[in-house]
């Protein structure tokens, strides 16, 4: 357990400035994602280079992102820290879609629960540890629960969540990732388990779609342990990199004339990409099975 | 160049302080968007467009700013929207943006136009830009088609007729097309409910297309759900469309990667949506179908083959040092083998039967010196953990320990029977002083002594358990009794309503068929249930509670009122419906009453004086009468009719009670008819009625046609003379009144 250590430091330390250097426990942890860094190094490259041009945009744009669990504190958090901790530093918000936040307790029918959006992860902490520390060490729980008080303040429950709704409190609360989303709008939901994308995509349909905007919702079947959630957020961040970087070249080819110049998925815009990156991550990664939707806001 | 560049950052960046200060203070938009819409419009840089466009789309959807705000603000920023849209624009992002600002525009302009139907020129611009992003969108690049989907889903959604949830605040009521006045100057119904129509079959088109666009379907599935939701009038042609839809027929080979994702999601997101329509609506027309839909489409399912080797394997290594249970059992582990001792020799007993462990120490251990609470609080954690195997060759040990007994058991007791046999032709053999037993034949006595001695050790341990005894419980105070009775009663009550159906026609036609052969609550339905329950509140208690009745106490009833009670007001629930009850029950109390008054008469000794019998019949007959008298209305004579006529006496009290209705000039009709049934079929209580009758006809001249010619047939001799009345019924009328003053 001692492995999520470093990375929480290095996520703790201040949020990462725009274009940084990838750090080096990034690349010791990942190296499934070298490849990506320097293409995302490229694609910074690329926004640098293109600044100078007085045609193209200046802005960092970057796609947002929400992932999804049960409880919202294992796997969709790995993904979150992965997500906001990325070199990019993703615009993240996460959810879990449970009646109730339940993590493992004593033995299997006595599972500790708390309530989602008024508990907070500090409060879990140190009730948990008061209780016993040496049990909830030794299971992760403790460390887990560490990791996720330096990212965001609690868990909070999807169907609760109004799109649209403000969010600057988490940005003051200092929240991982809640700079870029303070709209309280996301273009990417990924959720960790079939029945979240399940009830996810359920309960975008009973919010009425109200905003009229569009959002991709994937699935990427993560077994809910500490191990899966690592090998799952490390993919995660993988699937967020290609989107992204699909999504920042369409908006650096506007008009007609730069989008002519793309090959290959570059030449179809961000939203036409998705089921053809979703097809080449699956492919390099044959054991988290994926699952994509178009839905509303 | 780069100092352009530098302005248009500056400018970017006092942009977004703007919009923070909307996020913080959602006040302040109508401010802000006033301010922005000369630096966002039509001729600003490409990143000023696609900022003001992004904040737009933010401005009209976002939850922080209320309806009415969002309308005043609506139709401010039509026009720089056309004249972007007019440029033409070409990027992506802002058409996308734009197209999301007006699909949350339009039901706030139509609404604004519904009030403000002077607004012609509003009303021009937003259908100007409707028809410039219809004509575009096939042709529009992907993202914006998209938005186009949604924009369609919201003008199909503004112009069908909805739900008005409250008439008498139409500002309350969902924008649709219900909320339009017919004679509205700008908005003609027809044309806008045909408009939305053919753009609701643009939207399903996508359903029919030879390939389908996983993006396009998805996008429109996700949508539809609030049209079926709030759109009855089109909801089934919706669900009809996508149950033709199978995602599977609609691609084309080659089946590659990209494909196989698009098809999935397509059967999944459907799958997905038609759930969410089947939890909104269970008892939805249409759920059979969709139920089947769903169950083809999981079988047809393009990915079977494919998806079972993607499953995931299994971990090569232990996923979770503390979920043993989750991993593998790679090598099935030898279980550890109990040593199970013999048994000691000679007799065994119980004790010894079941102890396995050789530690003289827990062998010796008495169990019962623990508290029974403490042994569970042991017991239970303690089974939960012991190993099956060891479990098993225990429980196995311990059987065949047992089936040795008994087979040594059995043998012994056949030898002693054949000893015994022995031994009693040996007795009678005494009397053959010459008989001279074998030596073989004398052994046999000695062993089966012997043997008997042992089994007489040997039989109380294992075979003869003894009598066991329940020990009494403690006597039930009355109070406890009564609570039990009542509970008692009320389980019957239930019993009754769970038999409320009808019953089968088959069932009636037996019932009918046996008649006077009936035996009282012999069929096991709802009457049976009721004779059981009526008997139960007068005969059952009968001279037990009656003696002491003078001295119970008001708030503990006995069991028969209460139950007397219950069966009131059950009755009153639904008087209509339940009469027969109701009558079953005052039977079967003036047959009670009939019964113990009897009996009283009998038991009573010559000097004693008249027996104190309460009668229960008459309280509670004008306990009902007077329940449902207040709710009959004047179409109830069949009613009032068969009570009348179905109940066992009819008392002075009640005709009065009845004669009471002709104070409502509604309801005379039904007292006379009710009087006239009694007075024509009942001949004990002719006389009660014709009395009262007269009375009737005396005291309120609404009676007097229908009562005049009741009384004309039995006692013409009540009536005035009939030449006076006939021509002078004025006269009798007003004379009325002063005769019964």
């Amino acid at each position: 357990m001692a492995a999520y250590d470093p990375r929480v430091n290095t996520a703790s330390q201040d949020p990462p400035p725009p274009p940084p250097p990838p750090p080096e426990s990034a690349i010791s942890e990942m190296p499934s994602t070298t490849t990506e860094d320097v293409e995302m190094a490229t694609a910074n490259a690329a926004t640098i280079v293109a600044g100078a041009n007085s045609d193209t945009p200046t802005d960092s744009w970057k796609l947002k992102f929400c992932t999804v669990c049960a409880s919202n504190n294992n796997r969709s958090m790995e993904a979150h820290l992965r997500l906001s901790a990325a070199p990019t530093a993703f615009p993240v918000i996460s959810f879990g879609t449970g009646s109730l936040v339940r993590l493992p307790g004593p033995s299997i029918s006595q599972p500790n629960v708390y309530q989602f959006n008024i508990t907070s992860y500090n409060q879990m902490y140190e009730e948990l540890e008061k209780k016993d520390p040496r049990l909830y060490r030794n299971n992760g729980i403790l460390s887990m629960l560490d990791r996720n008080r330096n990212l965001k303040w609690g868990p909070e429950r999807f169907q609760d969540w109004t799109p649209g709704q403000p969010r600057l409190e988490h940005i003051s609360k200092g929240d991982k990732g809640a700079l870029g989303t303070e709209g309280g709008v996301v273009d990417v939901i990924i959720t960790c388990e079939e029945r979240c994308w399940d009830a996810v995509v359920d309960d975008l349909m009973n919010k009425g779609n109200a905003l009229n905007r569009p959002v991709h919702v994937f699935n990427v079947d993560i077994k809910d342990n500490h191990e899966e959630a690592l090998v799952g957020g490390k993919a995660i961040l993988d699937l967020a990199n290609r989107l992204n970087e699909s999504a920042v070249s369409q908006r650096q080819a506007h008009g007609s004339a730069g989008w002519e110049n793309g090959s290959g998925a570059a030449r179809l815009s961000f939203d036409e990409s998705v089921p053809e990156i979703l097809a080449e991550w699956q492919e390099k990664h044959p054991n988290l099975p994926a699952l994509w939707t178009l839905a509303w806001l | 160049m780069a100092q352009s560049t530098d302005h248009v950052v500056d400018q970017v960046a006092q942009l977004n302080a703007a919009r923070s200060l909307v996020l913080g203070d959602a006040a302040l938009y109508p401010q802000i968007v006033n301010g922005i819409l000369p630096i966002i419009g039509a001729n600003a840089r490409l990143e000023l467009r696609r900022w003001g466009a992004d904040f737009l789309a933010e401005t009209f959807s976002t939850p922080a700013l209320a309806a009415a705000q969002k309308q005043q603000l609506a139709p401010t920023v039509l026009q720089s929207i056309q004249d972007t849209l007019a440029l033409p624009e070409t990027d992506t992002a802002v058409l996308s943006s734009l197209v999301q600002t007006v699909a949350s525009l339009y039901p706030l302009i139509f609404r604004h136009i519904v009030n403000h139907a002077e607004d012609t020129k509003t009303w021009e611009t937003i259908n100007a830009i409707k028809q410039e992003i219809l004509r575009n969108m096939d042709s529009f690049p992907c993202p914006v088609k998209i938005c186009c989907v949604k924009f369609l889903q919201r003008v199909v959604q503004v112009q069908t007729p909805g739900l008005i949830a409250d008439p008498r605040r139409p500002d309350q009521n969902e924008t649709s097309l219900a909320v339009v006045p017919r004679n509205h100057a700008l908005l003609a119904i027809p044309q806008l409910e045909a408009e939305s129509s053919g753009l609701l079959d643009r939207l399903l088109g996508v359903f029919q297309e030879e390939t389908s666009d996983p993006l396009i379907v998805n996008a429109t599935l996700n949508c539809l759900s609030p049209l079926i939701r709030t759109r009855q009038s089109i909801a089934n042609k919706i669900i009809n469309t996508i149950l033709e839809f199978y995602p599977a027929k609609h691609v084309r080979p080659p089946f590659t990667p990209t494909v196989r994702v698009g098809v999935k999601s397509m059967e999944r997101t459907s799958r997905a949506m038609l759930f969410n329509v089947m939890k909104k609506n269970p008892s939805h027309p249409l759920m059979g179908k969709m139920q089947a839909y769903i169950e083809r489409l999981m079988q047809s399912r393009f990915e079977i083959t494919d998806d079972a080797s993607r499953k995931r394997g299994l971990p090569t290594e232990p996923t979770d040092g503390l979920d043993n249970a989750k991993r593998a059992r790679l090598d099935a582990m030898t279980p550890p083998l109990l040593n199970i001792p013999p048994l000691p020799a000679g007799p065994t007993s119980f004790d010894q039967l079941f102890t396995i462990t050789q530690d003289i120490g827990l062998s010796s251990f008495d169990v019962k010196q623990l508290p029974p609470d403490l042994v569970v609080k042991i017991t239970v954690p303690l089974l939960t953990q012991v190993n099956q195997s060891l479990l098993t060759q225990a429980v196995d040990a311990i059987r065949n320990r047992y089936e040795t007994i008994t087979k040594e058991q059995n043998l012994k007791r056949q030898q002693l029977h054949q000893a015994a046999t022995a031994a009693a032709a040996d007795d009678d053999d005494d009397y053959e002083p010459d008989y001279e037993p074998v030596d073989a034949g004398a052994n046999v006595p000695e062993e089966s002594t012997a043997l008997t001695a042992e089994d007489a050790e040997l039989e109380p341990d294992l075979v003869s358990l003894g009598p066991f005894v329940l020990p009494q419980p403690p006597p039930l105070t009355e109070e406890q009794a009564g609570d039990v009775g009542r509970s008692a009663v009320s389980r019957v009550f239930s019993m009754i309503d769970a038999v409320q159906t009808t019953p089968s026609p088959a069932q009636s036609k037996n019932q009918q068929e046996l008649g006077f052969a009936r035996l009282a609550g012999s069929t096991f339905d709802r009457d049976a249930w009721v004779v059981l329950l009526t008997r139960l509140a007068t005969r059952a208690p009968a001279g037990l509670e009656g003696s002491d009745k003078a001295k119970a106490d008001k708030r503990h009833p006995t069991i028969s009122d209460s139950i007397r009670e219950t069966l009131y007001r059950y009755i009153l629930e639904d008087f209509r419906a339940r009469l027969k009850i109701g009558i079953t029950w005052l039977n079967e109390e003036w047959y009670n009453d009939r019964v113990r008054m009897k009996a009283a008469n009998s038991e009573r000794g010559v000097e004693d004086e008249e027996p104190i019998v309460s009668l229960y019949y008459d309280t509670w007959v004008l306990r009902l009468l007077d329940g449902f008298l207040p709710y009959l209305d004047s179409r109830d004579i069949k009613v009032l009719v068969r009570f009348l006529s179905e109940i066992p006496e009819v008392t002075i009290a009640i005709i009065q009670r009845v004669a009471s209705l002709a104070k409502d000039p509604e309801r005379v009709n039904l007292t006379v008819q009710a009087l006239m049934y009694l007075i024509m079929f009942r001949p004990p209580a002719r006389e009660m009625c014709l009395n009262t009758l007269e009375d009737v006809y005396q005291t309120y001249e609404e009676s007097r046609p229908a009562a005049g010619k009741v009384l004309a047939r039995w006692r013409p001799e009540a009536l005035p003379a009939p030449a006076e009345t006939a021509p002078a019924a004025p006269q009798t009328e007003v004379q009325a009144p002063a005769a019964s003053t």
